[in-house]
């Protein structure tokens, strides 16, 4: 700094040295306003794309899992035998070049008008007939089930019994824990197997098997952070005040243990509906005439070769809908427990 | 380590004791009969088949029975295939799944930790997001359907591989990316975040101010210490991988084990699902208890404290 | 005595979602060949940050150094490549870290990396570098060193781990050892220790300092001269002394009268500086501490403050030795030990202007 500019600042009116006021402490006030832990957490899902994106997809399949089947006249196992085998038609798309939805078959022929069919099936019918549109959402309709299903027994089960041995803890927790380390060790799917081979293939079986497995992983986590919460000072802090065990677990441990159970559950749903798709392509899951997307998946694979509407567009919907539960639950896992990133 | 080796030792055995257990008397829970052409023989013929494999005895004896026979690794006789022994059946079927499941796990791991090193590398760049996004699809999206589209689109819209059969190298290429798909983004994804966490540790911040080049740091010392926990990550890949090998079998047509499953189940033969069970769960345990170990022998953390936790 | 680091105008800042943090904003100091000097200040000061910046170690992106020269025996840290800064790294400015628990790689021996640098910048051979980090392991005062290079971090005790650290800053014979607040994850008794240390090293090897701290206490105990860091700029610099015993700067009363000592007189409180450190996103107007300051002025929130230099080696970035300002009282915890420094000029010496 030169000295002509140093002298400049030497002119400085006198005024300027009086004391000033005595302000509010600005930089105590607090300009942004105080938001919670959930308010937050919002916030931080919001600014996350994948997440956004997510949550329309699982409202909009869900909205076609609830209205889907019946937007038109079908049922899903109504069978017209003349009607087998159509490809897609949707009357409003028909003249787009470039969208499959012009009822014709891959070579071009426009199987319709070959089989004298005026009725359009918006997906097209599988090899009986039946209308694949309903068929398909009636699909998701079991996924969506079964994606909630798991998410309760996760909720119930997981939590209450990871609770109830991490809040515990000693020889309770002991004692549970070997039970869970056995469990874990048992592979998933083959105790789904197993069990739906003594009950018959079907929903129920498969709400069984996923009852006595589903929840082993829930309670792990839910025990973890319950040993680990019980031994900080808010806690004892509580407990030296002489509150109840019911208070320590619903005032002061639950509230902060939501984070993971929620990370927990949102992965939980699209590996139960990825469980139940698979379950049925194999043949052990929704067995005809219901409509499972993983068997819609198989049947498509028979005539994948001449019709490939019958595999793909099954296949969309259940990528898809495993696809957006799990934006949302990195979205979540982000928003709510980053220390949970891997 | 060596306290630590014996309890994972310890409960193993349980775990397949408990399996073993389980599977007996879900076996006797079935429906139906274990005879084969049941309505052709007599009362008395069937009587004495059943004597003859001890089916009349008390439960207990049946069971003391079928362990000693699992011991000795007899899974008993299949209904469908002419009373063929179970373990051969899997014995003759082991090949193809084996090299496919390999196959697909060394390509999956090594595509999965470039795609998730150069995503660590190149944070919040186009290549990041793509890799990203690769990864999230390969999770959502289910093997049999990722098979199903690769089928359609390679070899029957463009015939460049076989649709399906097991003849050769060619056989196995649709096959092995549609069962490492899972594999390369578990792995992808574990690894960057892996990665990422490594990078920002002091440690690589004090191997810089030591003037260790970048090259160096990341040889030496991230990609080491990002590298390690990959490996607990093998035991649900190979679960993933068996799971994948019974749909992916089905569809290439391979003469595997999960084909083997698949028929079995339609068919009801029971003694080669309840066997194949058994196989998957030992090899499962066995992984796992693999994995155990090695992750205890590579952590010098883990390796002198004797164990986890 | 020459400058080994000479620091001029640095300014630093980090690109975040919400704008451009200016984490250090013109700061100028510079380093004698053997002295320490320490900086002080509280989080979010910039202290830390100005000493990575030295290092080389912003991470970038965020970080980028915006303007400014480091001056190191004469060449410009700023401009040189990457590949020279390494070469310079570990061997003539070396650093350690705070939180010796989380600084060394946990999956390798430290024996390694400790031989990391020297098999790097001095091309030791192999059996060479391993019989020289023994040494070092012996001076900072680890006992059985040759077992101890086969372990691993986790078998030291974090003290043990900070002389591990060290030994390994100290492996080049670096000509700068930056030690980013050494001793505050540490007990108290361990603290000692590794001050003492430093000190003795430091002898032995005649490397010169910086030590970046916020406690007086520490500084009393090591630093010859002291720079003050408040909101991404340096307010007062002198020699341990002047701090002390002639503090200038408003900000500099508050952080002494905040600290409790043997001096202090039953009966006087210890003073807490109210409110929180300027938000770096938008720097206020001014003088940055105007606003926590009970001593501010009208110009305090128009102009920023200029250098005036108080004695050879005493600088204040204050409007209050303005000569038109009004004569203020320090607090009464620094009236206490208030001396005049020798070597003070008659009055306070304008030298640049507010920026």
């Amino acid at each position: 700094m030169s000295t002509e500019q140093a002298e400049k600042n030497v002119e400085l009116q006198k005024d300027l040295f009086q004391p000033a006021e005595k302000q509010a402490l600005q930089s105590d006030t607090i300009s942004r306003p105080s938001l919670n832990f959930w308010q937050d957490a919002w916030l931080r899902l919001k600014g996350n794309k994948g997440a956004i994106v997510g949550l329309i997809l699982i409202l909009l399949l869900s909205f076609m899992a609830i209205f889907g089947p019946s937007m038109n006249k079908y049922t899903y196992k109504e069978q017209n035998i003349a009607h087998a085998k159509l490809p897609p038609k949707i009357p409003a798309l028909a003249n787009i070049e470039w969208l499959p939805f012009d009822g014709k078959d891959k070579d071009g022929f426009d199987m319709y008008k070959a089989k004298n069919v005026k009725e359009a099936y918006w997906f097209g019918t599988d090899e009986l007939g039946r209308d694949l549109w309903t068929r398909a959402w009636y699909g998701t309709r079991i996924s969506i089930y079964i994606g909630l299903l798991a998410a309760i027994i996760d909720f119930f089960i997981g939590i209450a019994y990871g609770g109830i041995s991490g809040f515990y803890g000693g020889r309770v927790d002991n004692i549970m824990q070997r039970v869970i380390e056995i469990l874990m060790g048992i592979p998933h799917l083959i105790v789904v197997i197993l069990f739906i081979l003594v009950f018959e293939p079907g929903i129920f079986s498969i709400t069984m098997a996923m009852v006595i497995t589903g929840w082993v992983n829930m309670a792990r986590i839910v025990r973890g952070q319950f040993l680990k919460l019980k031994g900080q000072e808010f806690v004892l802090a509580s407990r030296t005040l002489g509150a109840s065990g019911n208070r320590l677990i619903w005032k002061h441990l639950m509230p902060n243990v939501m984070g993971p159970i929620i990370v927990t559950t949102m992965f939980t749903i699209p590996s139960a509906i990825f469980t139940e798709a698979f379950l049925s392509f194999i043949g052990l899951g929704i067995r005809p005439p219901e409509a499972s997307l993983g068997s819609l998946v198989n049947d498509g694979f028979k005539s994948l070769q001449v019709y490939p509407h019958m595999l793909i567009i099954p296949s969309v919907i259940i990528s898809l809908l495993i696809l957006s539960f799990n934006l949302l639950a990195d979205g979540l896992r982000d928003a709510l427990d980053p220390k949970m990133r891997k | 380590m060596a306290k630590f080796v014996f309890k994972r030792l310890i409960y193993m055995v349980i775990t397949l004791l408990i399996i073993a257990t389980l599977t007996f008397f879900l076996m006797k829970l079935l429906p139906g009969s274990p005879l084969k052409n049941q309505e052709k023989l007599s009362p008395a013929q069937q009587e004495i088949i059943l004597d003859k494999y001890g089916l009349n005895d008390p439960l207990p004896v049946q069971y003391v029975h079928y362990m000693a026979n699992l011991f000795k690794g007899d899974l008993g006789l299949s209904f469908q295939y002419d009373n063929r022994p179970v373990s051969t059946m899997i014995g003759e079927r082991i090949g193809p799944s084996a090299y496919l499941g390999f196959q697909a796990v060394v390509f999956g791991t090594i595509v999965g930790i470039i795609l998730g090193l150069l995503a660590a590398i190149r944070q919040n760049s186009l290549l990041d997001y793509a890799a990203t996004t690769v990864a999230v699809l390969g999770i959502s999206i289910p093997s049999f359907v990722f098979a199903g589209l690769l089928q359609y689109y390679f070899a029957v819209k463009y015939p460049i591989f076989p649709v399906a059969a097991w003849e050769g190298f060619e056989y196995t290429v649709l096959p092995t990316i549609a069962l490492s798909v899972f594999v390369i983004a578990t792995v992808a994804r574990y690894m960057r975040s892996e990665l990422l966490e490594v990078l920002s540790s002091d440690y690589i911040m004090l191997a810089r101010a030591k003037g260790i080049s970048s090259f160096d740091i990341m040889v030496k010392h991230a990609l080491r210490n990002a590298l390690i926990p990959i490996i607990t990550l093998l035991g649900p890949l190979a679960v993933n991988i068996m799971t994948g090998s019974l749909v992916i079998e089905n569809i290439f047509g391979i003469p595997g084990i999960g084909q083997q499953f698949v028929r079995s189940i339609m068919t009801n033969d029971f003694t080669v699902i309840m066997g194949v069970t058994l196989f998957y769960s030992v090899l499962f345990i066995v992984v796992v208890f693999i994995v155990d170990i090695l992750y205890g022998v590579i952590d010098p953390r883990i390796r002198l404290s004797g164990g986890k936790k | 005595m020459e400058r080994l680091l000479d620091v001029q105008n640095l300014h630093v800042s980090f690109d975040t979602h919400a704008g451009e943090v200016k984490a250090v904003r013109g700061v100028d100091f510079h380093l004698r060949k053997g002295e320490t000097l320490a900086i002080v200040g509280e989080s979010g000061s910039g202290k830390s940050v100005t000493t990575k910046a030295l290092m080389r170690l912003i991470p970038n992106p965020p970080g980028r150094i915006k303007e400014g020269k480091m001056l190191f025996e004469g060449k410009d840290l700023v401009k040189i490549s990457e590949k020279e800064m390494e070469k310079l790294r570990g061997k003539e400015i070396s650093m350690i870290f705070q939180d010796p628990m989380t600084s060394l790689n946990p999956t390798m021996t430290v024996g390694k990396q400790i031989m990391e640098p020297l098999l790097k910048h001095q091309k030791m051979k192999k059996e060479a570098a391993r019989k020289r980090a023994i040494e070092l392991l012996a001076l900072v005062g680890l006992p059985n060193p040759e077992a101890r290079m086969k372990q691993y971090p986790h078998q030291f005790s974090g003290g043990q781990r900070q002389r591990v650290v060290i030994a390994i800053a100290l492996a080049c014979n670096p000509k700068i050892l930056i030690a980013d607040e050494p001793t505050t994850a540490l007990d108290v008794t361990i603290q000692a220790q590794i001050l003492e240390l430093m000190k003795e090293l430091q002898k032995k090897i005649e490397t010169s300092i910086i030590f970046i701290t916020h406690d007086l206490g520490v500084v009393a105990n090591v630093a010859d001269r002291v720079a003050v860091m408040y909101g991404g700029q340096i307010v007062e610099t002198g020699t341990v002394d002047e701090i002390f015993y002639d503090p200038r700067h408003p900000y500099t009363w508050g952080l002494l009268s905040s600290m409790p000592s043997l001096d202090t007189e039953e009966g006087i409180a210890l003073q807490a500086i109210p409110g929180t450190p300027p938000d770096l996103l938008n720097p206020p107007k001014g003088d940055a501490f105007a606003l926590r300051s009970s001593y501010a002025m009208k110009i305090d929130f128009e102009q920023e403050p200029p250098v005036y230099q108080v004695s050879p080696t005493h600088f204040v970035k204050s409007w209050l030795l303005h000569p038109d300002a009004p004569a203020v009282e320090p607090p009464v915890n620094v009236r206490q030990t208030q001396r005049t420094m020798p070597q003070n000029f008659d009055k306070p010496v304008l030298v640049g202007g507010g920026r």
